[in-house]
């Protein structure tokens, strides 16, 4: 297939949702309620420069159309406007943190898929998925994120990489342990292992490629499950990355910020997609 | 078998990484003689004249350099910069002189060139300084410097309680505004990393002296983490990390007490309340039966009968509050009405009352004239779990009169929204911090035409004779000088107040406050700042 | 698809004694007993009291039975809009297939707290929490399809073009009958969603809480005590408040154990 057109089909596809992410964000914010209030109204001494200040607001956020044009002014000067908390350019707010996510998820994912792929590889070579296995997963996917991180700083021990860890482990673990206990039943590895071939070369050598397609959907899987516990686990640990941005953002209705941050998650979760089908098509060519 | 114990040593070899995930976030090692702290946000700006949040007043208390101060133990307000002042007869005119030898953190001379400078800037930036405001006409206001020594302000009409504005405006190097980098106060603004860390540094020409003649601050410096989480806070004080926690809710401070009971102090009430009101305005979008209740005297009164405040106090604040009836709370020792007479509980007088008032039951339903079942919500903010519970138990409370009271939460910008602009809800449960003694500061709150009138903001004319009696009140004592006279006219508001339950108070939450057992010098007031209003005293043991 | 028998009684057990709980005497999810807050476990509170005096045994109870009908009614509405999206989208153009994916992109990456917010904002503040938590359960339902709608689509593409469905489809089998084919073909992919979204939407309903949108009191939520152990103080005070999490993994493997693959 032609490479070159994927690309650009998939370009068009990501720029088509990142338009239609951002008119959507712009109206559910705009017209959620609390836009148009602030917290300093109900304190006297400040309550007069409050109320200026929202009817500064209010006349810059008159129309959704006026909205866009200037988020989307603000996006082709290079620092995606203002931020309505802070008064300072988004870009300035964002940068330092996208290094703190991303070593964060980075990190997350790698421990994520060393604990999931050992696990699995044990807990597949058994006849049937054992509780032994199965109940630490799903006591893991129980417990809501921030439940975990309390645990954590109550015991004084792990941070916000084991809690993401341990939450992707679990939902990789049970992919990969479906995933191989299929691949040890593929025909061709029954011949092997009948024929006396080791386990480990068998793993390197059939299972592993065979793999590989998979590995695609599980880095999808992935990294959208590690965004969307990327704002818990950031706040609870006060992590300044960008999940404690958002999370801000969302609370004080600073929409320039909360669209910045959610095109470049939707962005994390545009790319992940794109190995997948990617690699399916490869494989039928 | 081969693999499990193949996977397993490369796990094992692993295991430095694992080791290093394990570890959890940590504060940042301190600099020597450094105390340190947190704060719940960034400020929104350092520059002192325009403070307008909580953080912000947090970083200008600890680095402006101010003529006068209020001392939060005594509360009293006692010279800073200036030596002495004083006020002429008609209340118009303050004369401050300056002590010798003052000068700024870079070495420079402060002197009454840099005072008129820096109250002229506050004046004139009118809406941008929120403190201009308490001048009440801040245009009207004249600076003058006879000599290097001397500051003469002079006021268009008296101010209530002029001087202590004082504490709240930096001196600053005249023509050189530096956003607190350079001050006249016991510390100056040295380094920000948004959503991480203020640090300030010592200010090395600070003027105060302790009694032995040594330099103060004692600190070498200051950092300020911005954090939020009350969890965090508590690990990192317990490890030695921070040296004070400000500000605990109940829960926590039990937490806390348990584990080291040294820690912790109950400072009991503070000024801060916790209240309900009805909704009253007429035009907000509700029933006319249902304003017809809330504007009912005697519904009100009702109400307040049948809560049991002592529960709300023993089980929401864990005992760390006491009952509350009017705005003004014991620790507020100048202004609290001894001989306020409240309705207490009582909840056979309650449904006495509404039965007087029209009110019938109908099985285990309440049902007014009209025969509407008496039910409505009870609206407050989530995040505050003491206040939620309050809400439970006051929905209990009115169960046994037979309303049928709902319990919404929502989140501020939310709640703030129907208070403010659409004026669409019926009962609210919220508290109200005081930051000053002085009744004064609170009548923006009782002035009928004023939008922070809670229960009908923005009145054009008083809807109501008592709340015309109000008015009448508040501008009396804003117009008088007596003490005695103000006290007597601030005692009749607080017993209109009582009568006619517009606020219906609930508690007065206790001041709950941690100090690592490192901290010396502090001396806990139960004004805010709690721990730090005597900050250039504060030093960390084993510092020198 | 085999149902493991003893697994289904487990589960129906695990109902019938929540329900039996409910009909002790004296028993009130909303009953404050104000002397015995937070107290031990006795004879009349078998799992102890809450902060504001309410038997736990009780309380847990409701939330089991009411966030476990919630979850469920939720994840078979989502399951069924998305198995009718997955389907439609397969076996319409090949355009049609593009743009009901390109919506489901857009729909998971929108901050949908905001619409939670505006429609509990437009209902009446006066509505009982029963009535709430019914619609908060709808409203997720109607956003959680885009999750499961595209696992759904694969699945059914995978079907258009396997053998049978052509060979179907070349002998002259119209749109009824290959609606009437699939759906059923479909089950084995959309039962395990439809059992992966039941704990999804409690937990959902859990975060919900933070912002002010759960369950009002005095109803008990089983998402709001999950919520509650984000809280140390709460985590350090009895061993009880772990009741509603352990009940949580039971149930998990349970639904686990009632579908077994092939």
């Amino acid at each position: 297939m032609n490479t070159g057109f994927q690309v650009l089909r998939w370009l068009g596809r990501t720029l088509a949702i990142i338009l239609l992410v951002i008119l959507g964000s712009t109206i559910l914010v705009r017209f959620a309620p609390g836009y148009l209030s602030d917290a300093r109204e109900m304190d006297s001494r400040y309550a007069a420069e409050a109320r200026s200040e929202l009817a500064a607001e209010a006349a810059h956020s008159h129309s959704i159309p006026q909205m866009l044009a200037e988020e989307v002014g603000g996006w082709i000067r290079g620092n995606f406007g203002n931020s309505r908390q802070f008064d300072v350019p988004v870009a300035e707010l964002i940068e330092p943190r996208l290094a703190v996510s991303g070593g964060l998820l980075l990190r997350g994912i790698g421990l994520a898929w060393l604990a999931a792929l050992s696990a699995a590889l044990i807990s597949s070579a058994g006849r049937n998925p054992s509780l032994l296995w199965r109940t630490p997963a799903t006591v893991l996917l129980a417990i809501p994120t921030a439940a975990l991180a309390t645990f954590c700083l109550l015991a004084n021990s792990g941070g916000p990489v084991l809690v993401m860890a341990l939450l992707l482990a679990a939902r990789d673990f049970k992919f990969l342990d479906h995933a191989l206990r299929k691949a040890w039943l593929e025909p061709h590895i029954l011949q092997a292992r009948a024929q006396g071939i080791g386990t480990f070369r068998l793993l390197v050598v059939h299972i592993g490629p065979a793999l590989i397609p998979q590995l695609g959907a599980l880095a999808s899987l992935s990294i959208v499950t590690a965004l969307s516990a990327l704002v818990p686990v950031e706040v609870l640990f006060n992590v300044p990355g960008l999940g404690e941005l958002a999370w801000n953002a969302a609370l004080n209705r600073d929409l320039p910020v909360l669209l910045a941050v959610m095109v470049l998650m939707a962005l994390a979760v545009s790319c992940s997609g794109i190995a997948a089908p990617g690699l399916a098509d490869w494989e039928r060519a | 078998m081969n693999l499990p114990r193949r996977i397993l040593m490369a796990v094992a070899a692993l295991s430095p990484i694992l080791s290093a995930t394990l570890s959890t976030a940590q504060a940042a090692p301190r600099l020597p003689g450094q105390l340190v702290w947190t704060i719940g946000y960034d400020p929104r700006t350092f520059d002192p004249a325009k403070v307008d949040d909580e953080e912000s007043e947090t970083v200008r208390y600890l680095t402006a350099g101010v003529l006068l101060r209020l001392n939060r133990l005594t509360q009293k307000v006692e010279p800073e910069l200036a030596q002495d002042w004083t006020l002429s007869a008609d209340g118009k005119t303050l004369t401050f002189t300056l002590r010798p030898g003052l000068e700024f953190s870079d070495g420079s001379r402060l002197t009454a060139r840099d005072v008129v400078w820096s109250l002229r800037r506050v004046l004139l930036l009118g809406k941008e300084a929120p403190v201009s405001e308490e001048f009440v006409s801040p245009a009207g206001v004249t600076v003058d410097a006879p000599n290097e020594k001397t500051v003469v302000v002079h006021l268009p009409k008296r101010v209530i309680a002029i001087d202590k504005v004082f504490d709240e405006i930096a001196i600053e190097p005249a023509d050189r505004p530096s956003e607190a980098r350079v001050t006249s106060g016991p510390f100056f603004l040295s380094g920000y990393r948004r959503s991480q860390y203020v640090v300030l540094q010592r200010n090395p020409h600070y003027f105060a002296r302790d009694a032995a003649g040594k330099n103060l601050p004692y600190a070498s410096g200051i950092r300020l983490d911005i954090l939020e989480s009350m969890e965090q806070q508590i690990r990192l004080l317990l490890r030695g990390d921070y040296d004070l926690i400000d500000s605990i809710p109940p829960d926590y401070f039990e937490l806390l007490r348990k584990r080291d009971p040294g820690m912790v102090s109950d400072l009991g009430p503070s000024l801060n309340t916790e209240q309900m009101w009805f909704n009253q305005a007429p035009s907000s979008p509700l029933p006319a039966w249902e304003k017809a209740w809330f504007q009912s005297r005697a519904f009100r009164v009702a109400v307040s009968q049948a809560i049991h405040r002592s529960d709300l106090a023993r089980i929401a604040y864990l005992g760390h509050a006491t009952p509350a009836y009017s705005f003004i709370s014991p620790a507020n020792a100048l202004w609290y009405n001894r001989s306020l007479t409240a309705p207490h509980t009582d909840v056979s007088a309650a449904k006495a009352a509404l039965a007087a008032a029209g009110f019938h039951l109908n099985g285990s339903v309440l049902l007014d004239a009209a025969g509407h079942p008496v039910k409505f919500s009870i609206l407050t903010n989530t995040g505050n779990a003491a206040r939620e519970k309050m809400a439970t138990l006051i929905q209990q409370d009115l169960a046994a009169l037979g309303m049928q009271v709902t319990v919404v939460t929502l989140d501020f910008p939310a709640l703030i929204e129907r208070l403010m602009q659409t004026q669409d809800y019926e009962a609210c449960l919220l508290g109200l911090e005081n930051v000053d003694p002085e009744p004064n500061a609170m009548m923006n709150i009782w002035l009928s035409s004023s939008p922070n009138h809670q229960w009908n903001p923005s009145e054009k004319t008083p809807a109501t004779p008592w709340e015309a009696e109000i008015d009448r009140l508040v501008h009396q004592q804003a117009a008088s000088s007596v003490y005695a006279e103000r006290k007597k006219a601030i005692d009749r508001v607080q017993q209109i107040v009582a009568d006619e339950e517009p606020f219906i108070y609930l508690v007065y939450p206790n001041a709950l406050v941690a100090v690592s057992p490192k901290l010396q010098g502090v001396q806990p007031a139960v004004l805010e700042p709690h721990l730090t209003w005597n900050v250039e005293q504060l030093r960390w043991q084993g510092a020198r | 698809m085999r149902i493991r028998r003893p697994v289904l009684w487990l589960l129906t057990a695990l109902i019938v004694a929540a329900s039996a709980a409910l009909w002790r005497p004296g028993a009130g999810y909303a009953r404050q007993d104000r002397n015995a807050t937070l107290a031990a476990a006795s004879v009349s509170h078998p799992a102890g009291t809450d902060a504001l005096g309410r038997d736990r045994l009780v309380r847990v109870a409701v939330a089991f039975l009411l966030s476990l009908a919630g979850a469920v009614a939720a994840s078979a509405l989502t399951t069924a809009a998305a198995a009718g999206v997955g389907t439609l989208a397969a076996f319409g153009r090949a355009s049609m297939g593009w743009i009901a994916m390109l919506i489901c992109d857009v729909f998971l990456a929108l901050p949908w707290m905001f619409l939670l917010m505006m429609v509990r904002s437009a209902l009446p503040l006066t509505t009982s929490p029963a009535n709430s938590a019914a619609i908060t359960f709808l409203v997720l339902a109607a956003l959680g399809w885009p999750a499961s709608a595209r696992a759904v689509y694969r699945g059914a593409q995978q079907l258009r073009t396997s053998d049978w469905m052509l060979h179907a489809r070349s002998t002259g089998l119209g749109r009824a009958g290959v609606v009437r084919h699939v759906i059923p073909n479909l089950f084995p992919l959309l039962v395990p969603q439809f059992l992966i979204s039941i704990p999804a939407f409690v937990m959902a309903e859990a975060n919900l809480g933070a912002l002010g949108l759960g369950v009002g009191e005095p109803l008990p939520s089983w998402g709001g005590m999950l919520f509650e152990l984000n809280n140390s103080p709460m985590l350090m005070q009895t061993h009880w408040v772990y009741f509603p999490v352990i009940l949580l993994v039971l149930v998990l493997l349970l639904l686990e154990g009632v579908a077994a693959e092939a």
